[in-house]
């Protein structure tokens, strides 16, 4: 069965089949290019709703769920750790999992960066965030900070009455909160699916609005349980892709190849296959973001749903020369569970996971937590990360599945991680709040900038349109292209971004 | 409509339904107004159980230690009923004999009814219920492997077995389907052809029992009741213990309301 579906004469080979893969999947299929998606996770049951999580760690029972079956192995400030980290692989990749954040970055964040050049402009993307806006049904408010045009967002559902006086009580103090950006449809029955599948038609990711109406086309296919173990070239083409299914390996010869296999899947491919890096620099310049999670008690106590996630604003996006990122809801509760889950997250990744019952020790500061935080609402500042060479996926042959990372906090990220703190303490002054974070906490759910695009090619891995300098079929449209990860969630430029290459691609092959 | 209409609505199968606890738990489903499949490998007990209500009590002959027969069964029950949304795993035999006078082969016979059956069954409706994520599963469970009694080996065993997949199971799906409660239920000691003479009227139990049938709280999945009162995870002093360093109240158990 698998050799029938490699044989046909496919316009385009996809690998990977989350934002990106599935986004462009739906571009190309819609302007009627056959499209095979080679997915290394299953596509699963539609009606499953697993949140990502840790606690299932053998890989099969992970690779399951849609999980990334192994853990990452990090080198982090010289310290090694191996931990799971909150990456998809199945159809729909991580997007399947995650919040629907779909929020734009601003004009500067592409045009006037301090620290890294975008080959193409804010204006050059707006159109492809408009059709990424639509595709993804994003509902939400203009942010009152922004001086573009207004986005054409869906109606925001009616505000949970406590976000609602919060946001009251922002505006009275000089701030300019507004509905966050977000890619719930919110239809009957809504399970706000914050972290989790959803079953229904409703949060939009790269499944539902990416793979389901490619597939609806009748010009697509997955291969699901597909893993790619190899790229091989000749020149400037890459002239055969191996897959693992099943424990057989398969070959086929793709006219295009597509690599959507997130910032650092992508990555490690192209660096097990050594494919794309002339340059030297795949895998390089890897960025997260900073997670900066407060704990912000609203003056007056109105009851409500402490785990929605309704509410964003830009007023520290950056200050003066200095950048920062958004602040906006969490999503989670200050209870119990989710505290301790955090605490254990923390703890997992610090010096003190060796140490025994540490792990049943988190319970009382957590329950300690949880008195204290009552009707907190937990916000989260995304702090923007800068890309560095020396920060990056490497390939390890002595461990071929394994993906694997080195990582240092830059001095220059430290100084601004305490400015943004000094930041938030300062911007919500009369307002009671709390760190939950004592130590500087990763986002590793927001991997990018592992192949990025550029001008020339001894600077960049990939080319303006997201085609490798170095090869001429094969393109990269998950985030790994990103040059600077912004002070915003990435998923919405990863669709943007796709969209913008599938149409290039489509034009091009029309002239 | 909220999964409780779906279940509600939906196609309900007892297993073991001939005689017994069984009888009893499809009354009282029926009673409810839904429509009950009577598993059971002896006919004339089975038209005996649907006399009470013979438009909503269908009976299915079907030995449940068969998996194909059990397979092509539930098959007939979707066509006929519709798609199953609630099972009730209440087949089960008890042999009393020696283990020195078990015939061969015998004990593992016992294990494809009292484990295998409900392996069985769950496999066959699962299907149905993950179609849209929606279920709900009931386990007649006992406290018989806890300390084997006498002459009871194939019993305890298998129906210890059949506690463990109850968690196998819950390890499976728990996460992926939420809505697909699955839980464990002791009736008590019954005066029924399996119990003892001066237990409690099925009947009685069965008010329990189906009452935990059709509740679905997530909530419930990996639970266990036992008659009407839950039992909860772990001594009191650990409960105790446990709420103090979290500073909340110790939890209480829930409590069925009969049907």
């Amino acid at each position: 069965m698998t050799t029938d579906y490699l044989n046909q004469d496919w316009d385009a080979v996809i690998i990977g089949t989350g934002m990106g893969g599935g986004t462009i999947g739906r571009v190309l299929a819609t302007g009627g290019w056959r499209v095979l998606f080679i997915e290394k996770g299953p596509s699963g049951h539609r009606s499953e709703r697993q949140a990502l999580h840790s606690h299932v760690f053998t890989p099969d029972a992970r690779a399951l769920r849609g999980f990334w079956p192994t853990p990452l192995r990090a080198k982090i400030d010289n310290r090694e750790s191996e931990f799971f980290a909150p990456i998809g692989a199945g159809v729909g990749g991580s997007s399947a999992f995650y919040a629907a954040t779909l929020e734009r970055p601003e004009r500067h964040d592409m045009d006037d960066h301090p620290h890294a050049e975008w080959p193409i402009s804010f204006d050059t993307m707006q159109p492809w965030y408009d059709e990424a806006e639509k595709m993804f049904h994003v509902c939400g408010a203009p942010d009152p900070l922004s001086a573009e045009p207004m986005p054409e967002l869906l109606p925001p559902p009616a505000l949970d009455p406590s976000d609602d006086a919060l946001m009251g009580e922002m505006r009275a103090i000089g701030l300019h909160p507004y509905r966050l950006h977000s890619a719930i449809r919110y239809v009957e029955n809504c399970h706000d699916c914050l972290g989790s599948k959803c079953p229904k038609p409703c949060k939009m990711d790269g499944r539902s609005a990416g793979v389901e109406p490619a597939l609806a086309t009748g010009n697509a296919f997955v291969l699901d349980d597909a893993e790619v173990v190899d790229l091989k070239r000749d020149g400037r083409t890459i002239t055969e892709i191996t897959l693992c299914r099943s424990g057989v390996e398969y070959r086929l010869s793709p006219k295009r190849v597509i690599l959507a296999g997130g910032a650092l899947g992508s990555a490690h491919i192209l660096l097990k296959s050594d494919i794309a890096n002339s340059s030297g620099l795949v895998g390089r310049n890897l960025m997260f973001h900073l997670n900066e999670m407060f704990a912000l008690w609203p003056k007056k106590k109105v009851l409500g749903d402490a785990t929605s996630k309704a509410i964003s604003l830009r007023d520290l996006y950056h200050q003066d020369a200095t950048r920062f990122g958004t602040v906006q809801s969490m999503g989670i509760g200050a209870g119990y569970g989710e505290i301790l889950h955090y605490l254990r997250l923390m703890l997992t990744r610090s010096a003190l996971s060796r140490v025994p019952l540490i792990m049943d020790l988190a319970r009382i500061p957590a329950a300690v937590a949880v008195k204290m935080l009552g009707s907190a609402k937990v916000l989260v500042g995304l702090l923007e990360d800068y890309g560095y060479p020396e920060n990056r996926v490497i390939f390890d042959p002595a461990r071929p599945e394994q993906l694997s990372i080195e990582y240092v906090l830059a001095p220059e990220l430290k100084a601004r991680r305490r400015a943004f703190r000094k930041a938030i303490r300062r911007a919500f002054r009369g307002h009671r709040k709390m760190f939950l974070s004592m130590q500087p906490e990763l986002n590793f759910g927001h991997p990018c900038g592992t192949l990025r695009f550029g001008t020339e090619a001894e600077t960049s891995v990939l080319d303006p349109n997201c085609k490798a300098h170095d090869h001429d079929n094969l393109w990269v449209v998950d985030s790994s292209f990103m040059p600077t990860s912004f002070g915003v969630n990435p998923s919405l430029t990863i669709a943007a971004n796709a969209i913008r290459v599938g149409h290039h691609l489509l034009k091009e092959a029309r002239s | 409509m909220t999964a409780d209409h779906i279940i509600r609505n939906g196609a309900a199968i007892v297993t073991g339904a001939g005689s017994g606890l069984g009888r009893a738990l499809a009354h009282k489903l029926a009673n409810q107004g839904m429509h009950v499949a009577l598993l059971g490998r002896r006919e004339p007990s089975l038209i005996e159980t649907a006399r009470a209500t013979p438009e909503l009590l269908h009976p299915f002959v079907c030995d449940v230690a068969d998996a194909s027969a059990v397979t092509t069964t539930v098959a007939q029950i979707t066509t006929d009923l519709g798609a199953p949304r609630l099972l009730i795993n209440n087949a089960a035999i008890y042999p009393r004999r020696d283990i020195l006078d078990i015939p061969t082969d015998a004990f593992m016979d016992s294990i494809a009814i009292n484990l295998g059956g409900v392996v069985n069954a769950t496999q066959a409706v699962l299907p149905h219920m993950i179609k849209d994520g929606i279920g709900r599963i009931l386990n007649v469970a006992t406290f018989a492997d806890m300390s084997p009694l006498p002459m009871s080996s194939e019993y305890s065993v298998s129906k210890g077995a059949a506690r463990i997949f109850t968690r196998a199971l819950i390890a499976d799906i728990g996460d992926r389907f939420p809505d697909i409660v699955v839980g464990d239920w002791m009736p008590g000691m019954l005066a029924t052809q399996m119990g003892i003479e001066d237990g409690l009227a099925p009947d009685a139990a069965a008010g329990w029992g189906a009452a935990l049938a059709l509740m679905h709280d997530p909530a419930l999945t990996g639970t266990t009741f036992e008659m009407d009162r839950e039992i909860l995870q772990g001594s009191g002093l650990k409960r105790k213990l446990k709420a103090l360093l979290t500073l909340s109240r110790p939890q209480k158990p829930r409590i069925i309301t009969p049907i």
